[in-house]
């Protein structure tokens, strides 16, 4: 009981006194490092037994990977939980409640029931690929998340070519998903795979455009740098986060969307709409093969969230002045936690979209308009960032829009439909 | 050098499973983990951007864009196939060998880039970036301009000239 205690005491001086933005690396325990803890402790571990450079590097790394793994895959449980629970509130239920006080021990009940569930292959799928598909959706997501900067001391492998390296990381997806519809060797699944892989053909696009825009502006494929280029307030209270620009508020809305779309979640979940397709191109998998797909998912999600935060909401910069000596890494969990909770308010909040609707949006609507924040960031970059900056850009992007949504409007018109089912 | 060693046999098996199964989603997949391994090999080597772009490009684009053309349309016969295989064989090999010939004729006559120095820094992104929209910017606006104009093609024969335009949504 005493050595939590004196650590909580040690975080709390060196918190309060701002002892741990000034000197980041003079103390293992000070709470600015705190996630990089276990890799510091294999790093010195491995000195202190006089191992060679490279052991160190890879020992250091592979703890780093531990420690990103050990939290999202926490995070995954918890917010299985919070989901169900949201959803719950949302919709006027209670949720699952059953398990542990307030259902906290659901995650684990799930957990062992996926475990101990029969692992089923049909007769008719490829084996190899039905096994190899699942796994392969799982990488992806955590190499994604692997170069993420959490805080200002904690990026697990800073890449000069993070942005990069994050979406060619997140094309594999694609090719798991073809590979688990084709190899269950069924119809479900088939068509749940063509949905999938052209919802994400067309949401990429927006998704690597608006992200575009903020390579230009910040001049680096860096996000580490991305994040430092966001440093800094307008005005002294202001952050001067990318969302906060004309060009930047258009293109974080459309990497949001893109992003939702992305990871399959509702209102864009054609590819597993329960009531359409079964599971789409899981309906062949079942047990711990079914929980990977799943975690592959939710992972997917928080790497997502944590690079649109990254590319637009600052990311671990603090949302006000004056508020440095709280550890960096707690405002980005805390802006990760706020991103994450949109999308379940999005998910409980919209209903799910029809095919032929879901690319006509894309193509018609997303796609152009993040093709025109690319020429509108460039005129904000160099007609001063200014009162000027803002007249010209406004103008540029808002008339296309209201063009397009009138378009849309009228097209989708619904002149007063009579509901006569709850009478 | 070590990496070429342990990738290429891999990259050649991978590619000669490709030409040579007979069922059309497997080549696919070979054909994408061939393109894959030569990311691999750039991402050894030190190109990074290359490697990350070819990722992108060819196991996210064009191999996707292949396995989609697989799913849409109807798988032939692979028994056929399967019997019209000595005949390609001989066909394949024939027009394989002259380049093989020409290309180690070009190697024996000595490398234009020395392969195995080590003194090749990495190159950064920015002078890519230069080089490509700096010296190259004619090649680069060619073949905008081709794709462009196969996008539109490709429009053009999508649209179905005998059917009306779609009804409003709602």
């Amino acid at each position: 009981m005493r050595v939590p205690a004196l650590i909580a005491l040690v975080m709390a001086a060196s918190a309060s006194c701002g002892w741990a933005a000034e000197a980041p690396n003079r103390s293992l325990l000070a709470p600015e490092a705190l996630p990089r803890l276990p890799q510091r402790l294999v790093e010195l571990g491995l000195e202190a037994l006089k191992a060679p450079d490279w052991l160190v590097a890879i020992g250091s790394f592979a703890a780093a990977a531990g420690t990103v793994v050990a939290v999202f895959l926490t995070a995954f449980a918890l917010l299985s939980l919070i989901e169900r629970k949201t959803l719950a509130r949302i919709q006027n239920r209670i949720g699952p409640n059953r398990a542990g006080p307030f259902g906290l021990l659901q995650p684990v009940a799930d957990g062992i029931k996926m475990l101990t569930k029969e692992d089923i292959v049909p007769t008719k799928s490829e084996w190899f690929l039905h096994l190899l598909a699942p796994v392969m959706i799982v990488i992806p997501s955590i190499l994604a998340l692997g170069v993420i900067p959490y805080g200002r001391e904690w990026v697990p492998v800073d890449l000069p070519l993070g942005l990069l390296f994050f979406f060619a990381a997140g094309t594999m997806t694609e090719l798991a998903v073809f590979i688990a519809g084709w190899a269950s060797g069924s119809k479900f699944p088939m068509l749940g795979a063509m949905r999938a892989i052209s919802q994400m053909v067309s949401y990429e696009l927006p998704l690597i455009i608006s992200a575009t825009s903020v390579v230009m502006l910040s001049g680096t494929l860096s996000l580490s740098g991305i994040v430092e280029a966001q440093a800094g307030f307008h005005l002294g209270f202001i952050p001067a986060w990318y969302i906060l620009t004309p060009w930047g508020f258009v293109a974080g809305v459309i990497f949001l969307i893109a992003g939702n779309a992305e990871s399959n979640r509702c209102p864009f979940d054609l590819p597993e709409g329960e009531s359409e397709i079964v599971a789409g191109h899981m309906t062949e998998y079942s047990g711990f093969k079914y929980a990977l797909f799943f975690m592959g998912e939710y992972l997917g999600l928080f790497a997502i969230s944590g690079l649109g935060i990254t590319l637009f909401l600052g990311g671990w910069q603090p949302p006000l002045p004056g508020l440095g000596f709280v550890p960096s890494w707690i405002w980005f969990f805390g802006k990760l936690a706020a991103v994450i909770f949109f999308f379940l308010w999005v998910r409980g909040t919209f209903p799910r979209v029809r095919i032929d609707q879901l690319m006509r949006f894309a193509w018609l609507c997303l796609i152009p308009v993040s093709l025109l924040t690319l020429p509108v960031a460039a005129i904000w970059q160099y007609s001063g960032k200014g009162a000027l900056g803002w007249l010209l850009c406004s103008a540029i992007l808002l008339v296309p829009f209201i063009i397009l949504t009138v378009r849309f409007n009228r097209r989708m018109a619904t002149n007063n439909r009579r509901y006569t089912f709850a009478e | 050098m070590i990496p070429l060693l342990i990738l290429s046999p891999l990259i050649l098996l991978a590619a000669l499973g490709a030409v040579w199964k007979a069922r059309p989603v497997h080549a696919a997949l070979l054909l994408a983990l061939t393109l894959a391994l030569v990311a691999v090999f750039y991402l050894t080597v030190g190109a990074e951007f290359v490697g990350l772009v070819q990722f992108m490009v060819y196991v996210g684009g064009v191999a996707i864009l292949i396995v989609f053309a697989l799913l849409i349309t109807r798988p032939g016969d692979e028994a056929a196939e399967v019997a019209r295989r000595p005949r390609s064989l001989a066909l394949g090999l024939s027009c394989v060998a002259p380049v093989l010939g020409l290309l180690l004729y070009a190697f024996s006559k000595g490398l234009p880039v020395d392969v195995a120095g080590e003194t090749n820094p990495p190159l950064p992104v920015k002078a890519v970036g230069m080089e490509l929209f700096g010296n190259a910017v004619p090649a680069v606006l060619a073949v905008a301009v081709l794709l462009t104009a196969v996008l539109i093609g490709a429009a053009l024969f999508a649209r179905d000239p005998g059917k009306k335009p779609e009804p409003p949504i709602g």
